[in-house]
């Protein structure tokens, strides 16, 4: 079911009874934690990609049916320990438990970026060791600015990119379907936004100059392909030229992580949408002071999560609402 | 909630006139207390608090990461450049050149800053 609703309610975000002067109250906290959240299963029916929200459940074999199904997660953050989560182990077993429940095994899993939340390789081989409880065994990765810190992503590309170009970028072919990883986290310029650079970008025209224009391409990077708030670093400075390679095609959906919230914006052949987190919460565009971990306590986070499903999508008139489940 | 202050070892790089450390907050001369005339910038809220300072040569200038996420403090002129800095981990160093030096924080590149040196 997809409901469609505009956001744009005079006075909705006052705070109105704030306790712990903290500056959110009840409702908007538990506004707040739906943007927190599990992953995303994507089906590819009759060449369109559509995605359900795994937080309501498992949905119904008539749902996850199609050519091909696959899960999106994001965002792990394995080592974060501060008050907007303290235990994200749990949260990540949780989404894998629910990926199992999933009533059509997925062929595989994509993440995109924020595996660990500082480079270090007991982050990593945590999330490996749950990863490995999962069905789908394949996982497809692409890093988050999280996963290169120090090294360049040195250890990043030896353990999840062997045999990936440059950064880390590659593509693959499944059922039919093109999918693209790309890496918009490398030499990042001050005051600039993600960057996929001229190496990666020739790449990409290479890459696609021999596919038919009817072959459903879905492209992946942790930080977004289209500009939703620059002021906070969400969009990518060279993403225009991408996309410019892929116009010609009549299906294209581009997923991201990177702010912990779902988003969606359709704009011509293109859909785009955004994973939520299992680690922790951002905060709505430009609706904080910074795009920090919204601050919560844990058991508070775990119950609340799959209270609603919010997917914004930022069109001509303000913020589009779609609530997307599987029933 | 914070956590305690981390230790890491003493990096020291001179270049172009800079001298980076990056040390324990217990070390003599290294935190403002112990040095009255060092200058201190706080990381909170994805930005550089002040956003710039104006220091005379040879002033420690020390940053402190009040977030909940891993910052860095960075010369655009690749001049000098702090390791990942968790929460509460510190970043110093004391320049010795006059001249304006551009820094932003290479995770999150829409933080920037500057340090003016007399």
């Amino acid at each position: 079911m997809v409901q469609r609703r505009t956001a744009q309610t005079p006075n909705n975000d006052e705070i109105q009874v704030d306790h712990n002067r903290d500056g959110i109250d009840r409702r908007g906290f538990l506004k707040c934690m739906a943007w927190a959240g599990t992953g995303a299963l994507c089906v590819l029916q009759g060449g369109v990609l559509k995605s359900y929200s795994l937080r309501h459940g498992y949905g119904s074999k008539r749902h996850a049916q199609g050519e091909l199904s696959f899960v999106q997660i994001s965002d792990r953050h394995m080592g974060f320990n501060k008050p907007a989560n303290p235990d994200v182990i749990d949260t990540l077993k949780a989404a894998v438990d629910k990926i199992n429940a999933l009533p059509i095994m997925p062929e595989f899993m994509l993440h995109t970026g924020d595996i660990s939340h500082l480079s270090k390789p007991e982050q990593f081989d945590n999330v490996d060791q749950i990863l490995k409880s999962a069905h789908p065994k394949n996982v497809f990765f692409v890093p988050g600015e999280h996963d290169v810190l120090e090294d360049d992503g040195k250890q990043y590309r030896e353990r999840y990119a062997r045999g990936a170009k440059g950064a880390g970028w590659y593509s693959f072919d499944m059922k039919g379907a093109h999918f693209i990883g790309l890496v918009n986290v490398m030499n990042l310029r001050a005051g600039g936004l993600g960057t996929l650079g001229a190496e990666q970008l020739e790449w990409l025209e290479k890459d696609v100059k021999h596919l038919s224009k009817s072959t459903p391409v879905i492209v992946f990077a942790h930080i977004l392909l289209w500009t939703v708030y620059p002021e906070w670093g969400w969009g990518t400075d060279d993403s225009a030229q991408a996309l410019a390679y892929l116009k010609r095609f009549g299906s294209v959906t581009v997923r991201n992580g990177h702010i912990h919230q779902t988003m969606q914006k359709v704009e011509g052949n293109v859909t785009f949408h955004t994973a939520a987190s299992t680690a922790f919460p951002q905060p709505k565009p430009g609706e904080a002071p910074s795009p920090g971990p919204m601050k919560v306590p844990a058991e508070q986070l775990r119950s609340l999560l799959g209270v609603t499903d919010v997917n914004y999508a930022p069109g001509q008139h303000g913020l589009a609402v779609t609530d997307s489940t599987l029933e | 909630m914070k956590k305690s202050l981390c230790t890491y070892a003493v990096a020291i790089s001179t270049l172009l006139g800079f001298i980076a450390l990056a040390k324990t907050p217990g070390t003599l001369a290294a935190t403002p207390e112990s040095s009255p005339s060092g200058i201190e910038v706080k990381i909170d809220n994805f930005s550089y608090s002040p956003a710039a300072v104006t220091v005379k040569a040879g002033t420690q200038v020390t940053w402190t990461n009040h977030d909940d996420i891993p910052h860095t403090v960075v010369s655009t002129d690749n001049l000098f450049k702090s390791k990942t800095l968790d929460t509460d981990e510190k970043f110093s160093f004391i320049p010795t050149k006059p001249g304006t030096y551009s820094y932003f924080c290479s995770i999150h590149p829409k933080m920037t800053a500057q340090i003016v040196v007399q």
